[in-house]
């Protein structure tokens, strides 16, 4: 499958049972786990070591609630490791999904970034492509968060333009996809893929980008406004 | 400061012709306390004017519609005279008293009648009022006899004036100071109300809290677990069994986990049976025997029961972790209006309700339900805690005025 290129990850996770898991659940399928720790300031730590190293990792997956506090340092440490380095690609998983982290880390930027509620990790195969798609520089996206958006927009008149297969291939868009991966989710060819997305850039009046993770920068532009 | 103030000729002049008091028999006391006794002629003639006609428009429109919202206003205008009143004492006469504190607005109730009603019947401004009432014949007399003395009988005036002003000090503190009583008792009440919504935060982020880190994280390391068995189970059947069986142990556990948080939440046994069952089952999780006795003959409020079963729990749950007991006994038992419990273990003592302690946590929370909480633990044991609660009636709605 796409597991053909191993990526290197870091995991910063508190629940040592979850990091066992997700170290677990990384390597089985063919990756490398470079480092698991506990904390935010760890996290940032071992990046910057590895980095200063000349290793720098392909992805870091991060929780949103770490200590010391237990709020928000995961979606801060995340933040400021993009701005630092900006190579790597940053997946963060939450228990709750909350727009206001979503649109702090996609601001500006959504090369090579992620969130995710951490039940999607029973989905093993998908999540691990999203692990990949964010370590190559790609976009991860909730569909809860996407909905969010979605159902929050105030283009609603233009949303309600779109077909249900459109929404639904807007909706995979705004997650990240890539064109094959929506083809194989609704189970269409490429082609009809390709002819739904320009439909929607067409309804939505934005012009067609080819890189995906522009594409979603577009799309959440569009619906944010 | 650095202006010189020479160039300002009166300041000159006022250095000059400043002369010793030497002119004057009295002190400034004595001087201020015949201020306040010639005062209390026009002031309490003022008073007795608005009191008596304000008080006696209101009683008797009172059979109409405008008598009692009348005399409410008339009675909260009487907290303005309290408060002129006490800062002419403070002034003249030396006597420093609190401003009582407003009408309980929190028990209000919304509109004209929730208004109303607290307003006639504030103490405050009907000690007020009884005050202006009685001022006037005191404020002729205190006049007169000062006025008079003033010119017949100077030398003694300076005693007249501090005999008359000992029966003004007397009359203020009397009738303008809060009641003390009621004070303490808002100023407490006010605090208990802080403790009791901060434990409810407190206990909302805990419950939080373990849920986020217990069963949450368990589920979601099952859903990984069983995901990657799903994957495995064509290639690897073996391997996929594995992870089953250990997601099976997960799955228990995370039950298990949320049966505990939901004890600690509330125990459904003790909302079924009652606290001498309730009590048993946290005694049977001790690590130390225990020996539970509830005398009770009917069973109290679902909030008492509450407090008493988590008291007796965070207590065993003490004398497991920290006492070196072997065995501890739990008392449960009425008397009259209080519900007793006490927790005795014969392990080493030594126990403190000192800052940061959990015992002091409990303390601070019994307190703030009108519970006591008394610790016995000398070293070397054995430890007896008494915790009172009030008692209050299953049926009983909400708890009475104190």
């Amino acid at each position: 499958m796409i597991v053909e290129d191993r990526v290197r990850v870091v995991i910063a996770e508190d629940s040592v049972l979850l990091r066992e898991g997700l170290t677990r659940l990384l390597t089985d399928l063919g990756h490398d786990v470079v480092a698991g720790v506990g904390d935010a300031d760890a996290l940032v730590k071992t990046v910057g070591e590895l980095a200063d190293g000349g290793e720098l990792p392909d992805v870091v997956v991060a929780d949103v609630r770490m200590p010391p506090t237990h709020t928000d340092e995961g979606v801060r440490a995340a933040v400021r490791l993009r701005r630092d380095h900006p190579g790597l690609g940053v997946l963060v998983l939450s228990q709750y999904v909350e727009e206001q982290y979503a649109t702090e880390l996609l601001a500006g930027n959504t090369r090579g970034v992620g969130y995710l509620l951490k039940d999607r990790v029973a989905e093993v195969r998908e999540f691990v492509d999203a692990v990949v798609r964010v370590a190559r520089g790609g976009t991860a996206l909730d569909p809860e968060v996407v909905a969010q958006l979605l159902g929050r927009s105030r283009k609603q008149d233009v949303v309600a333009a779109l077909t249900p297969r459109e929404r639904e291939v807007l909706g995979l868009m705004a997650e990240g996809r890539t064109n094959s991966a929506i083809a194989r989710a609704l189970v269409v060819s490429d082609g009809a893929v390709e002819k739904h997305v320009s439909n929607i850039f067409l309804k939505l009046g934005l012009s067609p980008s080819d890189a995906d993770h522009r594409r979603v920068l577009a799309v959440l532009t569009y619906l944010r406004s | 400061m650095t202006v010189s103030t020479t160039r300002t000729p009166s300041g000159a002049q006022d250095c000059e012709e400043r002369l010793p008091p030497a002119r004057l028999a009295y002190d400034a006391t004595t001087w201020k306390e015949v201020a306040y006794l010639l005062l209390n002629l026009p002031v309490g003639l003022a008073g007795f004017l608005y009191v008596a006609v304000w008080l006696a428009m209101g009683a008797a429109l009172s059979v109409t519609v405008v008598g009692l919202p009348l005399l409410a206003v008339g009675l909260s205008g009487t907290r303005l005279l309290g408060r002129a009143e006490r800062a002419r004492a403070r002034w003249l006469l030396g006597v420093r008293i609190e401003e009582p504190s407003l009408p309980p607005r929190q028990l209000r109730r919304p509109g004209f009648f929730g208004w109303l009603w607290p307003a006639l019947k504030d103490p405050v401004a009907w000690r007020t009022a009884l005050y202006g009432f009685t001022r006037l014949p005191w404020a002729l007399l205190t006049f007169a006899i000062v006025a008079v003395s003033f010119f017949v009988a100077w030398p003694v005036l300076g005693h007249i004036a501090r005999g008359l002003a000992y029966v003004d000090r007397a009359t203020v503190r009397g009738l303008l100071s809060p009641s003390s009583e009621l004070e303490r008792r808002i100023a407490e009440l006010e605090e208990d109300r802080g403790v009791v919504v901060d434990t409810a935060a407190a206990d909302l982020r805990r419950i939080e809290r373990d849920l986020h880190d217990g069963a949450q994280a368990r589920l979601v390391a099952l859903a990984m677990g069983l995901g990657l068995a799903k994957e495995k189970l064509l290639k690897d059947p073996e391997a996929a069994a594995a992870m089953v069986d250990e997601a099976h142990g997960e799955v228990k556990l995370a039950l298990q986990e949320l049966r505990d948080l939901a004890r600690g939440i509330h125990p459904a046994i003790l909302t079924d049976r009652g606290l001498g069952p309730a009590l048993s089952s946290v005694a049977g999780r001790c690590t130390v025997p225990v020996r539970v006795q509830v005398d009770l003959a009917e069973r109290p409020a679902p909030a008492v029961e509450g407090i008493a079963y988590f008291t007796v729990s965070e207590l065993l749950q003490n004398v497991s972790k920290h006492s070196g007991a072997s065995t501890a006994t739990v008392e449960v038992a009425r008397s009259r209006h209080r519900l007793t419990l006490r927790v005795t273990d014969d392990g080493r003592g030594g126990a403190r309700t000192g800052g940061g302690s959990g015992l002091a946590g409990l303390a601070e929370r019994l307190r703030s339900v009108d519970g006591r909480f008394a610790v016995d633990s000398p070293p070397g044991g054995p430890t007896v805690i008494t915790a009172e609660v009030p008692w209050r009636d299953r049926t009983a709605p909400r708890p009475g005025p104190a």
